[in-house]
């Protein structure tokens, strides 16, 4: 069973500032699909008014890291983008990966990839779907 | 010696600041702060084009084409009065950037179609029903 990572997404903007605009329109238009598109992740929407800092998208996951995201002056599309970008993630840093192992020969009869032992028609083709 | 002289001032007008200013709140709470806007909700009536029809055929009198929405506005003085009346009447004024807009009494007719809603979106949203999982957090 599929448990997703991201616990909560905290919407923090200023109803009034001019690089919210994207902010808002995602709050009046798409902000309810997208918790309905994913019910799992609870979206706290929390407007502070007067000036205060910019815009920010906060996720929060299950193991505890809270990743910010500047979302000032980004229409609303990109902020769906970007918070289903997040809501795919796990809450793993984002580092690069090094292990403790490496050799000069990594292959001898060739890497192996999915159009290995296929019919080499594939590769013109492609894929084709069967009808069910 | 300056330096001790300076402060003892700078001491002394924060006092005074701050006696100062606890009086003018005190002096101000009886009265009400700013008075609450008015609210710029408004909503057509059912009879809107009968009514407009008669307030058009009351000023215009006898010079009307056969369809009164047509009418041409040109005459600056008959059309202030149908507007003033209209807004007497319905609450409602056509503002000074629409009038320019205002040529024949189907535009008026049009205008005043419109509803217009009092709040802001966000009190609008959180007074519609939401999915569980969406929470707006606002205290106005």
């Amino acid at each position: 069973r599929y448990v997703r990572q991201l616990q909560r997404l905290q919407l923090l903007f200023s109803p009034t500032a001019a690089d919210a605009r994207g902010a808002r329109q995602f709050v009046e238009e798409a902000a309810q699909d997208f918790a309905r598109q994913h019910p799992d992740v609870v979206l706290y929407v929390s407007p502070h008014s007067g000036p205060g800092p910019a815009p920010v998208l906060r996720a929060e996951y299950l193991n505890g890291t809270v990743r910010e995201e500047l979302i000032a002056s980004k229409t609303s599309e990109e902020i769906v983008q970007l918070a289903t970008k997040l809501a795919n993630q796990s809450g793993l840093d984002i580092v690069r990966i090094r292990k403790p192992f490496h050799t000069d020969n990594p292959s001898v009869q060739g890497q192996w990839h999915p159009l290995t032992n296929k019919p080499s028609i594939l590769t013109i083709q492609g894929p084709r779907l069967q009808p069910q | 010696r300056a330096f001790w002289g300076g402060r003892r001032r700078k001491e002394e007008r924060e006092m005074e600041a701050d006696r100062a200013v606890p009086e003018k709140e005190e002096m101000r709470e009886p009265s009400l702060i700013c008075p609450l806007p008015q609210s710029r909700s408004y909503l057509p009536p059912k009879d809107l084009q009968s009514c407009l029809e008669s307030h058009v055929r009351e000023i215009f009198g006898p010079s009307l084409p056969e369809d009164w929405q047509q009418t041409p506005l040109q005459e600056k003085r008959l059309k202030h009065r149908l507007l003033a009346r209209l807004a007497a009447e319905l609450g409602h004024a056509v503002p000074n950037s629409q009038l320019h807009r205002m040529c024949r009494a189907g535009d008026v007719l049009g205008f005043y179609r419109v509803p217009v809603k009092d709040g802001t979106k966000i009190n609008e949203l959180v007074a519609a029903e939401l999915p569980p999982n969406l929470k707006i957090i606002w205290q106005q």
